[in-house]
Order: structure tokens, then C-alpha cells, then sequence
């Protein structure tokens, strides 16, 4: 089984496959907020995406930007199937772990 | 620049970009890979979110707040050896000042060489953070690689010194210490630190 992911890298990478085409770098951002329910820090996100992608779990290709961001290019992610894989297996492990747990956990004292 | 001029509109403001220079110093900070796209970004979300709904000078905030984030990730975020040798550059630098504060204030026989070297540590140190910080200044890593191995060399004298000094001076034995854990850090971490070419 691959190495388990992290809940920011499993947000970053949920983040990029509800995008699907068009998961950039401010958008992803966006989308981990929201996930998480609050704010994150820009250079987490590009960190972690930076490291997805050393890993081989997204892949990014970069386009032509808008006059909005004065011509500068934007860089787009989309998960490979090792992250698909990934991500499913990190479910699958959570789900796992807390088989046969009442939830929510409650004091046994 | 036609995009830093004014905004009609929206309150208070004089122009619809981030101050110039926080621009600089982020793009300085990345690599040529994502100077650019990750600029970019900022850029579109400042003006199309930020300015709009906060005000230049809160935008503003907002920006160098992101700006912020990037060093500290760059800085403290990556490995736990790049951390450990953050933190210890730090400390190096610190000690650097004090130490060519106090050859200053006491001026003991050969103070002014020892400050020379006070200030080398310091500059030393205050490069490797850059290093760590600005991945466009990698390619500089080599240059900083060899000023620690000065900086190990100089602690282990520091510390053969005081060894064999008739009074055991315990701060200058710490500060040989912290040099060479800190030159020998930066050696191992600054060679891993490289930086992605491919676009």
C-alpha cells in the first residue's frame, strides 16, 4: 500500500479532483478552505502541491494567463491515477481504523 | 504600469496592484518554475477578491501575509533538517552579533580579528537562511556550502581553544558547539536543497 496521506494533502488533492479542469493554483486554494473550514496559508498549499507532484500523485500542464493577472501563466493540476489510488487507499485505511469504534467516542472512566 | 494606476470605484484606491516591492521580493523567492503561475495567482485573487472587498490597505496586509507564508514554509517547512538548520542559522547569527558586540565593548589583545570572524559567522548564517528561503538563490548553495565548512572549522578551533585554555570558558565551548552543528547542517541540507528546473 502506498505511503497514507496527511488531511491537508488529502484536502489539497480532494481539492483538485472536484476542480477537475480547473484546479489552478488560487482555486485549489479555495477549494482547501473550504474543505477544512478555514483559512489556509497560500505557500502551505503551493508547498504541498509542489510535493504531490514530486511524488507523482498530480501532474500540472500551464496555460496562458488573463489580462486580471496581467498575462502571468497559470499552472494546472489534475490527479494522476497513482493519486486517485492514493486518496482511495487513505479513505479506505480511515474507514478501517475506525471500524467497529463507537462514534463519537465517548470517556470510558 | 497601466495596471498600478487607479481603480476607479472601489474605496481609497491608488492602484490595483501590490506594492511593487512585496511583488519583488515573492517573485525573488520562487523559482523560475513558478514565479510566474504562483504570482499570477496572487495577483488575480488581489485584485478580483481582495482589493474589492477589504481596501487597498488591508489588501495590502493581506498580500504581505502570503508573502510571509511562503518564507516561513520555505524556511521552516520543508524537511526537518531544513527546519533544524533555520533555526540554528538563527541562533548562529544572533550569536555572531553578540559576539561582535561584546569584542567591541571589551577589545581584549586580537579583538578585531575576532570580530572580523563574528561578522563572517553572521553573514554566514544570515546567507544560509537565504539560501533556504529563496530557491532562485540555489545556485549560490555552493558558495554557502564552503563558507560553512569555515564556519565548522572555526567552531572546532573555538573549541580546541577553550579546551586547552587554562579557565574553561563554558559560552565560547557552546558557540564552537552551535558553529559546527550549524556548518555541518548546512553542508548535508543545502546540498539536497535543489530546486525544480522543468516548466
Amino acid at each position: 500500500m502506498a505511503d497514507l496521506l496527511g488531511t491537508f494533502e488529502q484536502a489539497v488533492l480532494l481539492s483538485v479532483w472536484n476542480l477537475a479542469g480547473g484546479a489552478y493554483g488560487r482555486a485549489i486554494l479555495r477549494g482547501v478552505q473550504a474543505a477544512l473550514e478555514r483559512p489556509a496559508a497560500a505557500g502551505a498549499v503551493y508547498a504541498t502541491l509542489d510535493r504531490l507532484e514530486q511524488k507523482g500523485l498530480v501532474i500540472s500542464r500551464v496555460e496562458d494567463g488573463t489580462p486580471i493577472r496581467a498575462g502571468r501563466a497559470r499552472r494546472y493540476y489534475r490527479l494522476t491515477a497513482v493519486g486517485i489510488r492514493t486518496l482511495n487507499e487513505s479513505k479506505a485505511a480511515l474507514e478501517q481504523m475506525w471500524r467497529g469504534a463507537k462514534w463519537p467516542l465517548e470517556s470510558k472512566a | 504600469m497601466a495596471g498600478r494606476k487607479v481603480a476607479a470605484g472601489v474605496k481609497g484606491v491608488t492602484r490595483e496592484a501590490p506594492p511593487r516591492w512585496l511583488e519583488s521580493v515573492l517573485r525573488w523567492c520562487l523559482t523560475e518554475r513558478d514565479r510566474e503561475t504562483i504570482s499570477g495567482d496572487l495577483l488575480e485573487e488581489y485584485r478580483e477578491e481582495m482589493l474589492p472587498r477589504l481596501g487597498q490597505l488591508r489588501a495590502d496586509i493581506w498580500y504581505m501575509r502570503q508573502l510571509v507564508s511562503f518564507l516561513l514554509v520555505r524556511s521552516f517547512g520543508g524537511s526537518a533538517i531544513s527546519a533544524s538548520l533555520a533555526w540554528m542559522s538563527m541562533f548562529t547569527a544572533l550569536a555572531g552579533v553578540w559576539l561582535a558586540i561584546m569584542e567591541q565593548v571589551l577589545k581584549h589583545p586580537g579583538h578585531a580579528e575576532r570580530s572580523v570572524l563574528a561578522v563572517f559567522v553572521v553573514i554566514e548564517a544570515l546567507a544560509t537562511i537565504l539560501v533556504l528561503i529563496c530557491l532562485s538563490l540555489a545556485r549560490f548553495r555552493v558558495i554557502v556550502q564552503m563558507s560553512a565548512v569555515a564556519v565548522v572549522l572555526a567552531g572546532a578551533s573555538a573549541l580546541i581553544r577553550t579546551i586547552d585554555a587554562p579557565h574553561f570558558e563554558g559560552f565560547v565551548f557552546l558557540i564552537g558547539s552551535a558553529l559546527i552543528v550549524q556548518g555541518a547542517l548546512a553542508i548535508v541540507a543545502l546540498g539536497r536543497a535543489v530546486p525544480r528546473k522543468e516548466v
